[in-house]
Order: structure tokens, then sequence, then C-alpha cells
């Protein structure tokens, strides 16, 4: 699980691509996202994914890009199977299979190398209320407090004799509830507390509130903006001339 | 018989910190035991091997005889019942009873000793009246009585309580040092992890003293309190009645067990 | 707007009387209580007296977070609590919960610690100087960048502190902020308190039950029971008082011990409010 997750979180690391803007860094995973849609053949998208991995190796970032990228090739194959028996032919099926894994490793890129508070910098630029902003951040913070309480929680309720690895499906299911049940309780608690310490903090006294972090392009940023526009263009320009077959 | 037994047991949390660094002891039956350290000394640590929850990396901790690593965690519960400190980790029945009787229903209880068990817990722990209640509307004092009953409800000879006093008032904790004196002479062994030393003074358990995953001293409370430097090395405070103790001139035998000897004695002292 | 004026209490509790909605009783009822800049003051009683809810009064939670029946007033450093925003009041009166977790909103440090300013829509300049200033001030510099899931309690509590600091409040107010600390880190916090009311003048009201680690430092002790105040004056004065025990306050060994000798009439210098000074006393007979 944690393995799993560990692929899309945001980890301090210095490299020359967390410290672009993180608008610049928005911008190149969408365009590997969007050349990943249009283009439909085998070797395209394959060299698609191999920039995907050239620039999380230039995040120093690769271990965590590239666990998504395996995990995601078990959906991969899934869809090429169930492309194939389908009919669809196998080149057709290895692009489509080809591209989810595009896909992923651009969002992942973008994931990993962004901050929670980066996040929130984009979101409020993207003009999203600051109510839903400010959720969103919350959520995010309290994520390994929660993970945490889970922990402690299936400890207290296995030491009183719940088994959670046995039994059918149902059964499982059903003894979800004592871990479940506590986890909404201490939700509900701790936004209580939190609502109260955010009224006690100001919290909604202008409509504007001020921000101790901005985000500001320097001239690297201009610099990479520009060139990986212009090589998203150029890439699109030659796959649509030369219309690679496979 | 040696109802608990560490063997050289040492723990690694996943994230590397040390947690269990060599600890070796051995609990008898019908032992009352106080375990004291600062928060990450590995008092919690220690305790959840004792239930299963945690296996140790090295050694081995053994429950009647029992290697944990031998049985599941649901097994050695039967004998082993630990409240924790969190209650709102626990809680979640639609009624008082229900949560009692969760556990009781886990071990496959039949339905007579069901009702009994909850009725014994129910008057035991003052909780009779919130029988049909929902836990989640208890107060904070309630809600610790209804875990402490939720565990004793199956009758585990083992018993451990993981800070039992925080939050609690004065009335409630006077209630649990009885709850414990109660249990204790029922032929319990009871295993307290706490940062109160008044509380522990006025229960004098054998004393465990933690810090950084090892046990620094191990004996009974009224000379393990008495250790000024060895419990300000290990973050925990001294009674007060002790450090009265200790900075008197003329000393009596031993230290005060609680305020009324040490108000004798003064006032012996003052008027022969 | 009244002056800084010493001779004016910082806070005027004038007969209050709070009853939340839908319930049944009074929480409070008819409180009279008068803070003066500088004190540190320690409310106590047992559970469910009302000590929560006196304070949540006084910052404001209540009757703008919490409505319901509110009879009376409390001036606080001038302003009509109940007549005045949160905004405004967050200015006046900080608040440090109880569990040190939720009241920490951000990934960093030093966001948390600019919260209460981004608010309050403070120009980043300001805001900069203000968060430096308060990190250096509860001595958290180095952890400026830290996540909170990172941080052990003592530096959480900080952290919050340190928020807080930053909004430049007189007074602060704590609720219950040693009962999931340990000892040592308890009394660190407690030093930390004694800090900030000498250097920086802060005013502090703060409910505890472990009352000997503030007894050194409080300069009076106010007693709840249910919802009334019947009880008000120094430590010793109050601990020392048979009737303590009454209202379900735990009465630190050397103040039981304390008051038992008085009754048996042995005389003693001062009345001790460490077990050091009281061996000192019992040596000095």
């Amino acid at each position: 699980m944690y393995w799993l997750a560990s692929g899309l979180l945001y980890r301090r690391v210095i490299s020359p691509f967390h410290k672009l803007d993180p608008r610049v860094k928005l911008l190149i995973s969408m365009e590997f996202f969007v050349l990943a849609l249009v283009v439909s053949s085998v070797v395209a998208v394959s060299l698609i994914i191999v920039a995907i991995i050239s620039v999380a190796a230039f995040a120093r970032s690769l271990k965590r890009v590239g666990r998504t990228l395996v995990f995601s090739m078990v959906f991969a194959a899934l869809i090429l199977v169930f492309n194939l028996a389908f009919g669809l032919g196998v080149l057709k099926a290895v692009t489509f299979a080809l591209r989810f894994i595009a896909i992923i490793g651009s969002t992942s890129i973008f994931f990993v190398t962004t901050s929670p508070d980066e996040l929130e910098q984009i979101m409020k630029w993207m003009k999203i209320p600051r109510d839903i902003v400010f959720a969103f951040v919350t959520a995010v913070r309290f994520i390994p407090v929660v993970m945490l309480d889970a922990f402690q929680i299936m400890d207290a309720q296995k030491s009183r004799g719940l088994e959670l690895e046995r039994g059918g499906l149902f059964t499982r299911v059903r003894n979800l509830v004592p871990v479940l049940v506590p986890l909404v309780v201490n939700s509900v608690i701790r936004s209580g507390e939190l609502a109260e310490a955010m009224e006690s903090r100001g919290y909604g006294s202008t409509p504007r509130p001020t921000s101790l972090y901005g985000m500001a392009l320097r001239w690297y940023d201009w610099l990479v903006l520009i060139v990986s526009f212009g090589l998203f263009v150029l890439a699109l320009y030659i796959y649509h001339s030369y219309g690679l077959a496979y | 018989m040696t109802q608990i037994e560490f063997h050289d047991v040492s723990f690694v949390h996943q994230n590397g910190a040390r947690a269990l660094d060599g600890v070796s002891l051995s609990i008898e039956k019908d032992e009352l035991v106080g375990v004291v350290g600062e928060n990450g000394a590995g008092k919690t640590t220690l305790v959840r091997h004792i239930n299963g929850l945690l296996k140790p990396a090295t050694g081995d901790v053994r429950v009647g005889g029992v290697d944990t690593r031998d049985v599941s965690v649901a097994q050695l519960a039967r004998s082993v019942g630990i409240a924790f400190q969190n209650p709102d980790h626990q809680l979640f029945s639609e009624s008082v009873e229900r949560e009692i009787t969760f556990a009781l229903r886990n071990f496959g209880f039949e339905e007579s000793l069901i009702e009994k068990r909850l009725t014994w817990a129910l008057q035991f722990f003052g909780l009779e009246p919130y029988r049909k209640s929902s836990p989640l509307i208890l107060s904070g004092g309630e809600k610790k009585r209804l875990t402490m009953a939720s565990i004793l409800a199956w009758d585990p000879e083992i018993v451990v309580l993981d800070e039992p006093t925080v939050g609690q008032d004065a009335l409630q904790k006077e209630k649990l040092v009885e709850i414990i004196k109660e249990l204790h002479s029922s032929g319990k062994t009871i295993i307290v992890v706490s940062h109160d030393v008044e509380f522990l003074w006025s229960i004098q358990p054998r004393v465990l003293v933690m810090r950084q995953g090892r046990i620094l001293d191990d004996g009974a409370c009224s000379r393990v309190m008495l250790e000024r430097d060895l419990l300000e090395g290990a973050r925990v405070s001294q009674p007060q009645l002790v450090t009265i103790y200790n900075e008197l001139r003329r000393k009596p035998e031993r230290p005060f067990l609680d305020v009324l000897e040490a108000r004798s004695w003064v006032t012996s002292g003052v008027r022969p | 707007m009244i002056a800084d004026d010493p001779a004016q209490p910082l806070v005027h509790v004038e007969g209050l009387s709070f009853r939340y909605l839908e319930a049944e009783r009074w929480a409070l009822s008819e409180i009279d209580l008068e803070i003066r800049q500088g004190e540190i003051v320690v409310l106590a009683g047992q559970s469910g007296c009302g000590k929560s809810t006196l304070l949540r009064s006084i910052n404001g939670l209540i009757p703008h977070l919490y409505p319901g029946e509110y009879r009376g007033r409390i001036v606080v450093d001038g302003k009509v609590v109940s007549e005045t925003s949160m905004g405004a009041l967050s200015q006046l009166v900080g608040f440090l919960f109880q569990n040190p977790e939720n009241q920490i909103f951000m990934f960093s440090v030093e966001r948390d610690v600019a919260f209460g300013l981004e608010n309050l829509a403070i120009a980043r300049g300001e805001m900069r100087r203000r968060v430096d200033e308060a990190m250096s001030l509860l001595g958290i510099e180095p952890l400026a960048l830290r996540a909170p899931h990172e941080l052990s309690d003592g530096q959480k509590q900080r952290v919050a502190l340190a928020g807080i600091m930053a909004m430049r409040p007189k007074l602060i107010i704590l609720d219950e902020p040693t009962s999931l600390l340990d000892p040592k880190t308890a009394s660190d916090l407690v030093s930390l308190v004694h800090r900030l009311n000498r250097e920086v003048g802060i005013t502090f009201i703060i409910v505890e039950h472990r009352l000997e680690l503030l007894t050194p430092i409080a300069d009076r002790i106010v007693v709840m029971d249910g919802g009334k105040k019947v009880m008000d004056g120094k430590p010793e004065e109050v601990l020392a008082d048979p009737r303590s025990s009454g209202f379900g306050i735990s009465v630190p060994p050397v103040f039981r011990l304390y008051s038992q000798l008085k009754g048996d009439g042995v005389r003693l210098e001062k009345a001790p409010l460490t077990p050091e000074e009281m061996a000192e006393e019992v040596n000095a007979l």
C-alpha cells in the first residue's frame, strides 16, 4: 500500500526540475499528457515514455516515478489483453497499453515534484475558492495523521479479538466496521477542533487573505517554458508530417 | 510461574528508529507493575509485544510459556487485555452493552456467560445507567471506564493499562486507584504505563524505568522512585512526597506512602 | 477604546451566564471575574464545571461559533467580546488548544505560523518579519520547513504558540495544554509560559488538572463548580483551603500536607509551593 502511494506522493528533493515554478511543471506534465493522447504509434508513444523517464531522472525522482510506471504496467497489460480480445490487432493494442503508461507517467511527474504548498499556489492561481483550497490543503496535511490513527485503531480492535485477516469477503467487510467507525468519528471530532482553532486565528475575517509564499516566473522558468513548448510543438509537427506507421 | 518473559528483545520501527534495545525482564503471576519513561522511551512498544501486536526483531517474548510468534494476536488477547490510551480509537458500537460484549463475541463466549460478564462489567464500572446509550455521548471519564470495562469483560489474567489517568480529574483518579487495587487482589497481573508518578506512588507497584528502548531500573516503587538522578536522566518526575523525604535532614525509616503518614511523622517530631 | 491603563483589568467578566443551544442546564451562571494585565491565572475544577465554556467565552468562540443563550458581558481590553469580530479578537486573545495535532493546518511550520497573519491580510513583508520573530521567540527556527508529522508533541505546541504570538495578542488562553504531554515536556512548556509572561508581558489564563506544575508560576487560582466561580485567590490560599478538594481538584500532596499541618497547629514560616520548600520548612522546625 505504502509502496504504491509513494509513487504519487511528494518528497522533498533538491533538483533543478523541482526548482521550477509549479506552473511550468504543470505545463510540462500536460505537454506529455497531450502528446500521449494524440499520437497513435508504438514508436512515438515509446519515445514519449523515454522522454518522461529522462525528465524523471533529471528531477532525481526516477525511483518514485519508476514505481508508478511499474504499477501502471499491470493495468496496461489488462488493457492489452482486453483490446486483443476485441480483435484490435497487436500494434493498436500495444499502443493503447503504452499510452496508458505514458499518461500515468506524465501525471506522476507533476505530483512527485510538486509540494502541497505549490499545489495550493496553483489552485489559488486557478481562482479556485479559498475554502476549497483550504479543505484540500488540510486534508493532505492530515493524511499521515489519519494513517497513524488507522493503525492504532486496528491495534486496539485486534487486541479485543478482531481478526482482520480471516474469513470470506462478507466477513472481512463486516470486520472493517470497528475500524471505520472510530476513524470517521475521530475525523468528525478533529473537524470540530480544527474549526475552533481556525476561528481563533481569524479565518474568514477578510475575503482576500495574503500569502507567505508566492509564485514568480524567473528567467529559467521562462527559458524552460519556451523550450519545452517549442519541443512540444515540434514533436506534434514531426508526428503530423511524417505520420509514423507504427 | 513466570507469566511474561522478555529475553533480550530488540525491535526497530519501520522508519529505522530503535524502539527496544536488548530488553530482558520477567513478570510473575499476580504482580502489579508500573512502567515509566518519557514519550518515545519504548513503553508502548514494550506493551504491544505482550499481546503479540508486535513481534521482536531479535530475542523472544513468552506469555505463559508460549512464544508470541507462535500464536495469533486474537489467541494471546484471550489472556492479555490491553486498554489503550485513547478511547476514541476503540469505541464504535451502537450501545454500551454491545461495546462491552464485542470481545466476548469475538472470543466465542456462550450467551449465558456473555450476559453474566456484561452484568458484572456494568456494575463494577458504574455504567449500568448507560447500558443502552451510545458510547459516543459519554463524557471523557466515562469513556475511559467503558474501555476498561470492555477489556475486563472477558476476564483476562493479564491486564495492561496504557496511561489510564490522562484527562481524568481527581475523583476519577481516586476511583481508578480503587479499581486497580481490587483487580489486583482478585488475582490478576496488572501492568500500568503512566506518566503520573503521584498515581503510581499511591498504588506502589514494582517500577520499570525505561529510556531509549532500555530498562534503566527495575524494583520496588519505594526504592526506585528515590533515585533522583536516574529519574532525571530518564526525564521522569519524582512524587512530591519522595522529594520532601529526600530533602529532610532528619529522615524517617522509610519514605512516606501518603500524606497522612507524612503528617503524623512531622507532628510527632514537633511534639514528641 | 480604553488605553493601556494598568488600573483597568485586561479581562472583565460581568455577570456572565451561558446556556448552549438545546441544553437543559446553564453551563455558566453569573460569573464575575477580573484579570489584570501580566497575571498568570489558573482555572481549575472538575470535568463539566464550565471551565472550557468560560475560556471559549473570553476568546469569542462563544457566542460567535457556539450560539446559545448569553447573558451578561465580557470586556477584553476595552472591547465587548460578543460585539467584536473573531478577526479583531484573534489579535487580542490567543487560544492554545489541548491537542497539539489539531491546531496545525499547514504542511510546513513557517506556513502555519503565518496562518493567522494570512487570514488578517497582513502584507507579505510584515508577515515574514513577524513569522521570523515568533519562530525565534519560541526557538523553532531550525524547524521552519519541517512538516508537522515530523515533530514531537512539544514541538507542535511551540509551533502553535508561535502562530499565536505572531498575532501579537495581549492574552493567551491555554486549555489543558499538558494533558497529552509527558511531565518533562510539560514542565518545559510551563517554563516557556513563564518566560513569555516575564519577557513579553503576556497575560495567561490556563486550565489545568496538574496543578503542581503551575503553582510555582501562578498568580491566582480560580476554582469553578457547576458553572459558578467558587474560589479565587493566591495558590497557597486556595490549595491550602480544605474546601478545595471538595470541588474535585487535584490538590498536590505538598498542599494537602500543609493544610493538615496547619490544622494540627504546626507553625510553618510560609506556605510552601514546591516539595523542596516544604522540606525546608520542616527542617526549620
